[in-house]
Order: C-alpha cells, then sequence, then structure tokens
C-alpha cells in the first residue's frame, strides 16, 4: 500500500519531481554519452595504431641515401627504421578559390611490416611507377572526386597529373593538420595522399634518397634514450625536425582530446547529479516533514521506523531508477552522435558507435546512489522520531523578526507579504542555501559559457585583425634574397605593402628545458605582423633580444632579462645565445618575436626571407596566385581571409555545444527555484489561503513566495560573479595547450546575459507556481486540519 | 484471570524549559481481557498522556506499565515497536487516514504488518463501508472516515483497541454509529477497548469508567449495566 502512496504523492507532485528527473538525466546523458564516446575513439584509435604500426618517432632531414637510413638500425634502442619521401604540394585543379596542399607521402614497395601502414579504403594501391595517387578518404569526399578522376599538383614548378587509384588512411594522420600551427584539420584544404615511392623519387629528384624517416623503439626503451645518437647521426643530412609520437602532430591532438573529454566525462555529470540530489534532498525533507502526522500515525499501529524510512527513500530510488535509465539511454543515443562528430575530425576508419552496457548500468548506479543518498539525507530524522511527537504538529518556529529587518529602512523596502517572505528566507536556512547554490551554478556557468564564447572570438579575431594584418602569405620553399623578392612582389597590380618574413625553426633552452617553436623575424616598421599585449596595444619589437610568448616563456620557466641558448639548423654556428626582454600573450599558435636583422645577424645568414606578408586589394589576389601558383620557389600562399572563415565555421559547431550547456544550466536554475517555491506554497497554503480570503489577489499572495526566491537569487548572482571568474579563469588554463592559449576574460555582456538567463529562469519557475497560488481551492485548505 | 494491563504508580512529566509539568501521577490500574474501559476526564486531566503510556508510543517517567507481563515501562523503542505492531489498534480523533489512500487501502496498510490479520473487506462490511471502499479519505463524511480508522484498527486483530476521543470530531447520531461499531467488535472478538473521552455521557456503555483529575487516578467505577450505545445521547 505504501506504493501506492509513494505513486500518488510523486503524481501529485510531478512537475517538481520531473524536473529532478531531468536533471539526472542530464547528467546521466553526458556521463554515459562522453564516456562510451570516450571509449570508443580509445578502441579505434588502439586498434588502427596496432594494427597499421604507428611509429614511435619521426625525423625530417634534407636528404639521406636509402642505405645510410638502414644503418640507423644499429642505434641501441631502435628496432625498426624506415626512410620515405614526404613533400607538401599544391593542387590547382580542384576549388580555384583556395589553396589546397595535398601532402605526398612516398609507399613503400611491399615491405612486409610497414610502419604508419596505409589502410585502403577504397580501390586500390597505384602500381609501383604509376603516377597514381591515393588520397585521404576526407579529402576524396570533401572534394567530390572520383576514382580514376585526376589531381593535377604543382611539383617542382611544374603541373603533374595524378590518377586516383584509391583513397586510403594511415594512423599518422587520424588528425590531419599540416603543423601545429594549425588547430582544426580541413580537408577542404589540406590532406595527405599516398604515391608509390619510384614516382615521387623521379618527379621530386631524390635518387635512391628519402628526406623523412620513422621508427619503432625495442621494448624497454624510451625516445630519449635514442633521440641524442639519432640526432648526431642525422644533422649530418640536414636534420629539420625530431619528434616523439606523443609530440606528433595527429596524435597529439587525439591524445589531448582524449584527455579533455576524460576530464569533462566525469565533472559535468557530478555537476548534474549534485543539482539533482539538492533538489531531491529538499523535496523529501520537506514531505517528511509536512507526512509527520502521516509518519506517526504509521509508527502507532506499529510500522517500523526503518520501514517508514524505507518508503521515503522509494521516493529516490524510484527518481533515480527514472533517471538513470532514461540518461542512460539518451546518452547512448548522444554518444553515437558524438562518435559520428568525432568521425568528422579523426579519421579512425573502426571508429563506430557501440552500445556500452558497463557504463549505461554504472550510469544509473550512479543516478540511484546520488538520488538515494539525497533521499536518505532528507528523511533520515524519521529514525529519530519518536510516535509521540510525530503525531503531534511540530512545534511551532520561534519567529522573531529577522536580522535582515534591523538594517535600517529595510522594512521599507518590503511590503507586509515581502516582510513573510525574508522572514520565511531566513527560518528556512539550510532550503534558502540551497536554492542560493542553484542560482550560483545557473549564473556562473550561463556566464562563464557565454565569456567562452567572446574568448574564442577574440582567440581568433584578436590574432587576425590585430596581429596578423595581412591580405596574403606567401611562403617560399627555400630562403630567398630578401630584397630581390620584395621588389619582385611589389611589382604586381593591387600591392600596398610587401614585408619580408623571416620564418626559423629553432631550440630554446634554459637549463634543463628546452623548447622547439619557430622564431619570427619581424621588420621594425612591421605593420602586417604586429604582436600585441594583453590590452592590445601594439608591442615594439626591440632591436636586440627576444620575446616570448606566454606558453613558450612557461615551459622554459623564463622571464624578462634570462638568457637562453638557442639551437638552430640555420645557423652557421650552434648553440648562440640571446635575452628575452619580454613574455607576451599570443592565442594562437607559439613563436618567439625576434627584430629581423637582429635574428639574422644571429643565424649568420645573409640578408634572406622565407616568406612574404602583403597588403593588397582584394580583387587583385586570385590574378596574383595564378600567377605565382606554379612557382617552384613558392610553397604556399595562404590568404587571412580564408583562414578566418575556417575558424569561425569550426567554431560554429562548438558555439552550438555551448548554447546546449547554457539551456541545461538554465533549467537547471528553473528547477531548483520551481521546487523550492513549490515546497514553500504547500508549506504555507493554509497561510496564503488566508490571504486570499483576507482579500489578497493571487498576485499579491505569490509575493510572498516570489519575494523570498527573488532576493536569494539576487544574492545567488551576485555571488555567481565572482565564481564566474575563477571558472573562466580555469577554464581557460585547463583548454590552454601547446597549440593555443584561450585569454581568461569574462566580459561584461557575458554577465549581463547571464543575469537576464538566470532572472528568466526564476521567472519562469513563479509562472508555473502562480498558477498553482491561483488554483488554491480555499475552502479545502482551509477546512484541512493543521 | 490473566491480566492484559497492569499499571502501578506511573508517573510521567514534560520538563518545559524550567519549569516541570506533571502530566499523570502515580497512576495505578489493572485491565483484564475483553473489557471495555473509558477513561474518563477534562482536557488537562492527563487523558493523551495515558493513551501514549498504554499505547507503547511514549514512556513514563517512574513507575512500571505491563502488557501481559511483558514491561513495557523500560522497554526500548524497537520492543514498543512490536507491541503496537502486534497487540495495539489505534483509533484517533482526527481519524489520520493516508489521505492518498483509498478507504479499502487504508486498511490493508495495515493488514500488510500484522500477524494474524483480519480480512480488510469484511471489516469494511463492519462498519458498514462496503460500499465505499473505493473512496479516497477527502470523498468520505467524518463519520465514514473515523469508520475506516477503526476498520483499520481493528483489521490488525490487535487485542487491544486504543481510542482517542473516537466521537471527538462527530455530531451525536455519527458518534453512536462509531460507538456501535466499537461495541461490536469488544463483543463479537472478545478483545480490550479501550476509550478516552471527555464526553461523560459515553462512558454509559462502558464495564468500568476511570474517571482521571488533574493527572491522578481519581475513581473506578464498576458499571453493573452497562446501556446500548443507542441508547446515548448527548
Amino acid at each position: 500500500m505504501l506504493i501506492r502512496k509513494l505513486l500518488r504523492d510523486i503524481a501529485e507532485n510531478k512537475m517538481a519531481y520531473l524536473a529532478c528527473v531531468i536533471v539526472i538525466i542530464i547528467g546521466l546523458m553526458t556521463y554515459t554519452a562522453m564516456q562510451m564516446a570516450r571509449d570508443n575513439l580509445f578502441i579505434a584509435r588502439d586498434q588502427f595504431y596496432e594494427e597499421f604500426h604507428l611509429a614511435d618517432g619521426f625525423a625530417r632531414v634534407k636528404a639521406i641515401p636509402f642505405t645510410q637510413v638502414e644503418k640507423l638500425q644499429e642505434i641501441p634502442g631502435i628496432d625498426l627504421v624506415q626512410g620515405r619521401l614526404v613533400q607538401d604540394v599544391r593542387v590547382i585543379n580542384l576549388d580555384q578559390d583556395k589553396n589546397i596542399y595535398l601532402r605526398l607521402i612516398s609507399l613503400a614497395d611491399h615491405r612486409p611490416y610497414q610502419l604508419n601502414g596505409v589502410k585502403l579504403l577504397q580501390g586500390s594501391f597505384p602500381g609501383d611507377y604509376e603516377r597514381g595517387i591515393l588520397p585521404a578518404d576526407k579529402f576524396f569526399t570533401a572534394h567530390r572526386l572520383s576514382l580514376g578522376s585526376t589531381i593535377s599538383v604543382i611539383i617542382e614548378g611544374k603541373k603533374i597529373d595524378l590518377k586516383i587509384t584509391g583513397t586510403g588512411q594511415s594512423p599518422e594522420y587520424v588528425y590531419a593538420i599540416r603543423d601545429m600551427g594549425n588547430i582544426f584539420p580541413d580537408p577542404q584544404t589540406f590532406e595527405v595522399a599516398y604515391i608509390p615511392y619510384g614516382v615521387m623519387e623521379s618527379l621530386f629528384n631524390y635518387k635512391g634518397m628519402v628526406n623523412d624517416i620513422t621508427f619503432t623503439l625495442k621494448p624497454g626503451y624510451k625516445f630519449e634514450d635514442v633521440e641524442q645518437e639519432l640526432k648526431t647521426e642525422l644533422e649530418k643530412y640536414g636534420l629539420e625536425s625530431l619528434v616523439a609520437r606523443k609530440d606528433q602532430a595527429s596524435n597529439a591532438m587525439l591524445a589531448e582530446e582524449l584527455k579533455g573529454l576524460a576530464k569533462t566525462s566525469t565533472s559535468v555529470p557530478i555537476l548534474f547529479l549534485s543539482i539533482a540530489a539538492i533538489i531531491l534532498y529538499i523535496m523529501l525533507k520537506r514531505l517528511v516533514e509536512s507526512q509527520r502526522g502521516q509518519i506517526g500515525t504509521l509508527m502507532a499501529f506499529g510500522y517500523r521506523p526503518v520501514e517508514i524510512l524505507r518508503h521515503y527513500l522509494a521516493y529516490g530510488l524510484l527518481v533515480g531508477l527514472a533517471g538513470g535509465i532514461l540518461g542512460g539511454l539518451l546518452g547512448t543515443a548522444l554518444s553515437i552522435y558524438m562518435t559520428r562528430m568525432y568521425q568528422d575530425f579523426f579519421s579512425l576508419p573502426d571508429l563506430a558507435g557501440r552500445f556500452s552496457l558497463k557504463y549505461f548500468l554504472a550510469g544509473i548506479f550512479l543516478a540511484v546512489g546520488f538520488s538515494l543518498a539525497a533521499a536518505f539525507q532528507g528523511a533520515k530524522s524519521i529514525l529519530t522520531l519518536r510516535p509521540v511527537e510525530a503525531l503531534r504538529p511540530p512545534v511551532p518556529v520561534f519567529s522573531k523578526k529577522s536580522w535582515l529587518e534591523i538594517i535600517p529602512g529595510f522594512r521599507a523596502i518590503f511590503t507586509v507579504p515581502g516582510r513573510m517572505a525574508i522572514r520565511n528566507m531566513v527560518r528556512n536556512k539550510g532550503r534558502s542555501f540551497f536554492t542560493f547554490i542553484g542560482i550560483i551554478f545557473t549564473f556562473s556557468t550561463m556566464a562563464s559559457i557565454w565569456s567562452m564564447y567572446s574568448m574564442m572570438d577574440i582567440m581568433v579575431l584578436d590574432q587576425f585583425t590585430k596581429v596578423q594584418k595581412y591580405d596574403l602569405k606567401i611562403a617560399f620553399n627555400r630562403p630567398l634574397p630578401l630584397n630581390e623578392v620584395v621588389r619582385e612582389l611589389q611589382n604586381n597590380g593591387g600591392i600596398k605593402r610587401v614585408e619580408p618574413l623571416l620564418e626559423a625553426p629553432v631550440t630554446l633552452k634554459n637549463r634543463h628545458l628546452s623548447v622547439e617553436v619557430m622564431a619570427l623575424g619581424l621588420m621594425p616598421d612591421a605593420e602586417l605582423y604586429t604582436p600585441v599585449d594583453t590590452h592590445g596595444k601594439q608591442i615594439q619589437i626591440p632591436g636586440e633580444g627576444m620575446l616570448l610568448s606566454e606558453q613558450v616563456a612557461r615551459k622554459l620557466n623564463a622571464k624578462a632579462g634570462d638568457e637562453l641558448r638557442l639551437e638552430s639548423i640555420w645557423a652557421k654556428e650552434s648553440p648562440v645565445y640571446v635575452h628575452v626582454v619580454a613574455i607576451i600573450p599570443q592565442y594562437l599558435g607559439t613563436n618567439v618575436y625576434m627584430n629581423q636583422e637582429a635574428l639574422l645577424k644571429l643565424l649568420q645568414q645573409g640578408q634572406v626571407a622565407t616568406a612574404a606578408l602583403i597588403a593588397m586589394d582584394k580583387e587583385k589576389i586570385p590574378a596574383l596566385k595564378v600567377k605565382y601558383s606554379t612557382s617552384k620557389y613558392i610553397s604556399t600562399l595562404e590568404e587571412r581571409q580564408q583562414i578566418i572563415d575556417l575558424y569561425n565555421n569550426l567554431m560554429g559547431s562548438s558555439k552550438q555545444m555551448l548554447w546546449i550547456m547554457v539551456l541545461l544550466a538554465a533549467f537547471a536554475g528553473f528547477a531548483i527555484v520551481y521546487n523550492s517555491s513549490i515546497i514553500t506554497l504547500s508549506e504555507r497554503k493554509r497561510e496564503l489561503a488566508s490571504l486570499r480570503v483576507l482579500g489578497m489577489r493571487p498576485g499579491e499572495v505569490l509575493e510572498v513566495i516570489a519575494v523570498e526566491q527573488w532576493f536569494i537569487g539576487m544574492l545567488g548572482i551576485l555571488a555567481g560573479i565572482p565564481l564566474a571568474y575563477a571558472i573562466n579563469k580555469g577554464i581557460a588554463s585547463s583548454m590552454s595547450s601547446d597549440l593555443y592559449s584561450l585569454p581568461a576574460i569574462t566580459t561584461p555582456p557575458a554577465l549581463l546575459l547571464a543575469l537576464l538567463g538566470t532572472m528568466l529562469a526564476i521567472w519562469l519557475a513563479q509562472r508555473w507556481v502562480a498558477r498553482k497560488v491561483a488554483s488554491l481551492d480555499l475552502v479545502d485548505v482551509l477546512k484541512e486540519r493543521e | 484471570m490473566d491480566l492484559i494491563l497492569k499499571a502501578r504508580n506511573l508517573t510521567k512529566y514534560y520538563q518545559m524549559g524550567e519549569v516541570r509539568v506533571e502530566a499523570l501521577k502515580d497512576v495505578s490500574f489493572d485491565i483484564f481481557p475483553g473489557e471495555f474501559i473509558v477513561v474518563l476526564g477534562p482536557s488537562g486531566s492527563g487523558k493523551s498522556t495515558l493513551l501514549n503510556l498504554i499505547g507503547g508510543m511514549d514512556v513514563a517517567s517512574s513507575g512500571e506499565i505491563y502488557y501481559r507481563d511483558k514491561p513495557l515501562h523500560n522497554a526500548p523503542e524497537k520492543v514498543l515497536t512490536g507491541y503496537r505492531r502486534d497487540a495495539v489498534g489505534f483509533v484517533f480523533q482526527f481519524y489520520n487516514l493516508m489521505p492518498n489512500l483509498t478507504a479499502y487501502e487504508n486498511v490493508m496498510l495495515a493488514v500488510e504488518i500484522a500477524k494474524k490479520p483480519l480480512p480488510a473487506v469484511e471489516m469494511l462490511e463492519q462498519v458498514g463501508l462496503a460500499d465505499r471502499a473505493d473512496h479516497f479519505p477527502a470523498q468520505l463524511s467524518g463519520g465514514e472516515q473515523q469508520r475506516v480508522a477503526i476498520a483499520r484498527a481493528v483489521a490488525k486483530n490487535p487485542e487491544i483497541l486504543l481510542c482517542d476521543e473516537p466521537t471527538g470530531a462527530l455530531d451525536s447520531s455519527t458518534g453512536i454509529q462509531v460507538l456501535k461499531v466499537l461495541k461490536d467488535f469488544n463483543r463479537h472478538y472478545k478483545k480490550t477497548v479501550i476509550i478516552i473521552t471527555h464526553n461523560a455521557a459515553i462512558a454509559q456503555i462502558a464495564d468500568r469508567i476511570f474517571y482521571l483529575k488533574d493527572g491522578r487516578l481519581d475513581r473506578i467505577v464498576n458499571v453493573t449495566n452497562p446501556v446500548s450505545p443507542e441508547e446515548v445521547s448527548w
């Protein structure tokens, strides 16, 4: 019979319980979805890496004969070494508006054990000397290509046609970005493609040579164990980079994503489950209080306290089960959606959405556990209640004026119902506190999410409107004489300004700390590339010394005035020393900056540049691109607007997620305020009905409840402001990586929006309660015995 | 004959701040199985306190009380719960029905925890409410609600039926109906019924009347010729 009582009790207050269940569903949904998506990613990654042998280390050199590559196997710790050719080329026959690049990677001829093997997804591998190409599937799809069609690329200034024989994917380019400077993959403009070694060798003129080495380590060896010897060995072949698997771009990005997913998949659900637990706790505490008489009756005719407690725990159990099961099911559906989203970013052939009973059950356990704990906290007073006490109505609380009313003028602000509300609030400290917590949560979540919105905008916009102001950047294949390049480019139509840029890969060391980074040599009067400080003010490039971006400074634990050791394959003499002038913010990418002259002098190089920055008429850009697209001196043409578009595009989907989070936060706020109001309403039904009988309108009666909620709400919002700042700091530092950093910014518009959002949640909750107030049956309520 | 309840020098006081209120002083009595007792006294005479002690809802400050030789005065809450569960049926002045359970379900609530329950439907028939079994308390009149409460108390088949002002909230004719049900139970099942009331008229139907005054058991009167409930009037 108690079960029926339970079900009817719940039915009577279905909105309140529903709100609680929904909050649990949200928590559980995020939990199962993220856990399952994470597992899917893990499984797909491990399987792919394992099956297609991702290498443990990657080295890039200018050129090294095959015969020498094999010798590297003699280095202790190195297991297997394989050489190959890797070269970025421009594609010219696809989308004319875009600069499209393919990274050509040579396919080894029939080695039994292929490092970074290629999984054939469509068609077939090209024959050994066939001018065939196997682009990544994403590139193939993005450009709506078909098997047998031709891709034209520029190699050594010549147009070469390559026939598509199929598509393939290797574990090395699961997340295909050109270099660490790009955060997001864009299969429209960059992907990898595989081509027979024999073809590539002759096209690029690398007779019997390779320029890229990958290797695996013997069990028990670490990358660091072989790094030094390998470096020494490869330096004579013009070593350009040597990275471990963990720093390899694609793998690093994937690992970063998995790490983030693991973090959020526990914190977000716990947050929502805690909110649900709070709601349930308040509700059950109130239920037990209001059913004191019923509890007393049950005790009087012999129900054991434990049996009664079990009855009230069943409310929690039911809510937990409902939320857990529904949340688990919805979470599974969401995980499939999320996995599909990940497929857009990560090319993992085995990535598929799977249902995991483990997380489904774990989720239900979690939900039920939280709910039972909350219910127990709310109902445990039964255990100590004696039947006589239970049957007696609770001793009226000694009501005095609240401490708030001591404040001079305070009374004058509120009407009599308002004063009732304030006293009620002070009296029910526990419940007021939880409402307060709920509001803080709602407000600060909204504020930080909206701030994140601006953070992302600032990250991109600052970089591309304040720092990188060029319209077009032309990067060269090799350093070119500075003055000639500028002169050549200036002779084109529509050019407003040309600035040479020097980009030199360097290794900076501060004691035992070291970092590999791109040093940018800027002209002292540069206008097209101008680093800015936190306030967006342009920073003067010093004549001597170096500016470090915050990330680099952090990694080197360096501060202004420190002297760093600099090594570079470009330097005639290595190492050299350079001192730090200042630390500056950089949101996108990580660089260090120097005066161009000073950098050239440091490297003992003549007047050369590796790229040119150009400001020009937008209409003239296509013509310029056509003119230089086949030039053998030019490696890439980068249009700033395209990059901005790409970022905005990609951030669009992140922003959608943010909106969902905002809605969830608003709902949690609504649920808490609604529940807390409903409780006040049922507790004070008699009082409120009496007010109605006295002639007050429903709106005036509602005020008794509303003033309380608004007052707590405003306090919560105030307390939420510093919390929002703290959360943003946390988000900024936890989301910042080697590749980019988010500015920790809490903007006034974000605070304002959060304020409005929170107020809307409170207001909506009040509207629902208002309907209940209006439908109070006065006769019935007053007839009821207290 | 074995006693069903035995009380010796029962005393109960409440500490209210600095004031000690003596609710019950030195009360002693014996009650036999199958007796119909009315405890009569004005408000404040200690009636409810006595009921709470007899019903195992509260423990005495001093003195002794036994149910069939088992002490209740020093029994732990667990034992008292068992006593209430198996031996006592309560009828309250304000019925105390579960508002969201029907009449039948309210009775079943008691049946479910009883060792030798009586059939719920039969009990509702006995109180004349078989046709109202599916109604919720709010759909029943006061008298009907009290009869459901009695059915609920009786359905457990308790040794003692304890009634706290069972007619207090009812008009006289409904009250008489309720008394009739109680009397029938007493006769039919040979179970002890103890009614606590301030209504002297009711006392006429009892076998014995306990007069309470200022927390003391003033006197006990044996009624030689108890009247039937129908003859009572107030």
